[in-house]
């Protein structure tokens, strides 16, 4: 066994050399391979499930009390968020992040912004907005009941399966819905694929820095330009969310459910570490998708930032406290190259009508 | 052969019994009506003062519900007999309740809550309003986060309960122990007060109607002992809620109770009434049975019956007189009284004379102030 021992023990530490030269080589490669992508063909969805989640996407009867829709904080106008910094949540209550976009979520591996839902489960991610308390504060069984009294909802269902409108499958074609909602034509796109002439000399200036001194690429890659991983960058806390008691609730009501220790004397937002409750995650948050920038500001999880100048800006001086990033150095005219960049990442703006709520009907009672 | 014999034996002895049991039961007749007597108290959650102020407040705060549109008061309030006068309850916004929104007077008194009895306390009644969806929809640890940032709160559940921060419990021990003092004044109560040997309390027409409620209209039967409830569940054989029938939000409703009380999937499918106590017991014999309500100040809590399907003490009148309606399990105890105009007017002062002569009304409590950022956290 001492021989074993000894002899193993010593082919490791003649491995740990190579290792060690093979990791070097790696991170290197890993560097030089990672970057965005182009958006890969949309794959067709269910029609069926699609036509029925837009349906829901924009019907108020999803919400307790019919104030609000998923289309309320998610607004086709507004890409696909509410253009506040902070959104508004259920009725008599505010929220404590921002709304985030739901375009091209069929390429988020992680949603929301402390990464807790997996993103290849968007009926999940509907489930879990339809029926939180400070979303939209719906009983799942209420709401399969409020749907199956409108006629059109029951045909459409009819289209995609043989039974009644039920349970999780109506948050599935939520799911299917938002998933279907990919943006197009993004000039980048064009230029990866080698239109050069798609994106200004400038932009191509701003996707080398973007790639080299700027680093963002480290995070921001693939097709959405997000690894979707949790980061910690210091963003700052915004003042509103201590300032109105209405969204302090909401964040400390969060971690309680969440089962986060001691949340009652949590005072900022912890992110990905009321999931994980490992202290290295306190103030992770999900690396935020580059895609249609145009149209999502104001920016970050708290949107705490109102332009890409201010997000530009604020990576270049090594994000805020607590960040694991160092300062760019980059000239005023690099982070205008980002900038530009940056927006050639966003594709045509994707309007969906509002299809409108089809009345409830009565139903022959005592047949149901 | 001779082994028979102890059970032959056995079983006149057991039908001796039960004609004895019978016999008894109709000897003392009834729990006769008589004044409440002091309000009972769980051992767990004793009066104070300062818990029912603190309750008080809680029933009118509008922050314990869903969207902050639907404290308990507003279901219950005061000036509608603490119902809310409508046929049927009126439900969270978006909603449609299915039931009448009963009265909480005396509520202190039944040992089991809601008209099918679904509950055992006022304490565990309170959550299942305050967060029924088609009630309060609160979700209690948001109106528990809601509380923790209201000072005046955040003191009184300290000096209340003693701990740090509210919680949504000890919020449900504070309105069960206000709600234990929404009863009847027995001073104010003609009934009472001839109980208690008054013997002018009660005027001739309210006599003769309390000896038609004793006897030949057998009231007295279900309505009895100091609740004038036995507390027991009945199938009257009432006619259905109309709205069922024609109205998408209370059909909603209605197959949401089926499906969230829990009933099989046959039942479900062909509901096409108020199952009542059977979505308690799952026991077909059950199928429309509802609690026998008090009759206590029932002169301020119209509508009546637990759709509200009548709208005057004479309606329901009117309706014991032709000896209930149609049902399969309808109680036996109801037949054809055959009363006569006067007997029943007279029997409809009496049943006012179990009311207090002036309805009892509680003012607006001051709520605390707005929700305040909190302060530092404590190291």
């Amino acid at each position: 066994m001492k021989w074993h021992r000894g002899r193993l023990t010593q082919t490791l530490g003649a491995m740990g050399l190579t290792a060690t030269l093979t990791v070097a080589a790696q991170a290197a490669g890993q560097g030089d391979m990672l970057d965005l992508a182009p958006m890969p063909p949309a794959k067709a969805g269910n029609p069926a499930m699609i036509e029925l989640g837009k349906q829901f996407f924009f019907d108020r009867r999803l919400s307790g009390d019919w104030g609000v829709s998923c289309a309320s904080c998610h607004d086709p106008a507004k890409g696909w968020g509410d253009g506040l910094a902070l959104s508004k949540g259920y009725p008599s209550m505010e929220y404590f992040r921002n709304s985030p976009t739901v375009l091209n979520a069929a390429h988020r591996k992680r949603f929301l912004w402390d990464g807790r839902l997996d993103g290849a489960d968007p009926g999940t991610l509907a489930r879990d907005m339809i029926t939180e308390a400070h979303t939209m504060n719906m009983d799942g069984r209420l709401m399969q009941e409020r749907l199956q009294q409108v006629p059109e909802y029951a045909a459409l269902w009819q289209k995609w399966r043989n039974d009644d409108i039920n349970g999780m499958r109506v948050f599935n074609a939520v799911g299917e819905f938002i998933t279907s909602l990919e943006t197009r034509n993004a000039p980048f796109d064009d230029f990866a694929k080698g239109d050069s002439t798609a994106i200004t000399k400038e932009a191509q200036h701003g996707y080398a820095l973007f790639k080299g001194k700027a680093g963002c690429v480290s995070c921001h890659n693939g097709p959405i330009g997000s690894d979707g991983k949790l980061h910690k960058t210091g963003v700052p806390e915004h003042p509103d969310v201590l300032n109105n008691p209405l969204r302090t609730i909401t964040m400390l009501r969060h971690y309680a459910t969440s089962g986060m220790p001691n949340y009652m004397s949590a005072r900022s937002d912890v992110g990905a570490y009321a999931i994980s409750k490992d202290e290295r995650d306190v103030g992770k948050f999900q690396t935020a998708q580059l895609r249609d920038l145009k149209y999502t500001a104001p920016y970050m999880h708290n949107g705490v930032f109102d332009t890409l100048e201010e997000v530009v800006a604020f990576y270049n001086q090594g994000g805020g406290e607590g960040s694991a990033l160092s300062p760019l150095t980059l000239s005023t005219a690099e982070q205008q190259a980002l900038v530009a960049f940056l927006l050639t990442l966003s594709g045509d703006p994707l309007i969906v009508e509002d299809p409108g709520q089809p009345d409830m009907q009565p139903r022959v009672f005592g047949k149901n | 052969m001779n082994n028979r014999k102890p059970l032959q034996l056995s079983l006149l002895v057991a039908s001796l019994a039960v004609a004895f049991t019978a016999s008894a039961t109709n000897a003392d007749a009834h729990p006769p009506l008589a004044p409440l007597p002091p309000v009972p108290v769980p051992k767990d959650n004793p009066q104070s003062a300062e818990k029912i102020a603190l309750g008080k407040q809680l029933f009118w705060d509008y922050r314990l519900s869903g969207d902050g549109s639907m404290p308990c008061v507003s279901c219950h309030l005061p000036a509608l007999g603490w119902g809310d006068g409508g046929q049927i309850s009126r439900g969270y916004p978006g909603t449609k309740h299915w039931r009448n929104s009963q009265t909480i007077l005396n509520s202190a008194y039944y040992n089991k809550l809601f008209w099918e009895g679904s509950v055992n306390s006022l304490e565990a009644q309170a959550p299942s309003a305050a967060e029924g969806a088609v009630a309060g929809n609160g979700d209690p640890s948001v109106m528990e986060m809601r509380l923790r940032f209201v000072p005046e709160y955040v003191d009184a559940f300290k000096n209340v309960f003693g701990s740090q921060w509210p919680r949504m419990n000890d919020a449900y021990r504070a309105i069960a122990s206000y709600q234990r003092t929404v009863v009847s004044d027995a001073s104010k109560v003609p009934f009472d007060r001839y109980a208690n040997g008054d013997k002018n309390a009660l005027d001739t027409s309210q006599k003769r109607g309390m000896a038609l409620f004793n006897g030949k209209a057998g009231c007295v039967q279900c309505h009895n002992g100091p609740l004038a409830s036995d507390q027991k569940y009945y199938d009257l054989g009432l006619p259905d809620f109309a709205g069922f029938v024609d109205d998408p939000l209370y059909q909603v409703t209605h197959r949401w109770e089926h499906y969230q009380k829990g009933v099989s999937e046959p039942r479900y499918r062909a509901a096409n009434m108020d199952y009542g106590l059977y979505y308690v017991t799952k026991n077909p014999k059950d199928v429309g049975k509802f609690r026998t309500p008090s009759l206590r100040e029932a002169k301020y809590t119209a509508p009546y019956m637990h759709n509200g399907v009548f709208t005057s003490l004479q309606e329901v009148v009117d309706f014991y007189d032709r000896g209930g309606g149609s049902g399969t399990s309808k109680s036996e105890l109801l037949k054809p009284l055959k009363l006569a105009a006067q007997e029943k007017q007279d029997l409809i002062a009496f049943i006012e004379a179990l009311s207090m002569s002036e309805p009892l009304l509680h003012d607006d409590p001051t709520l605390p102030g707005e929700y305040q950022p909190l302060p530092a956290p404590i190291k």
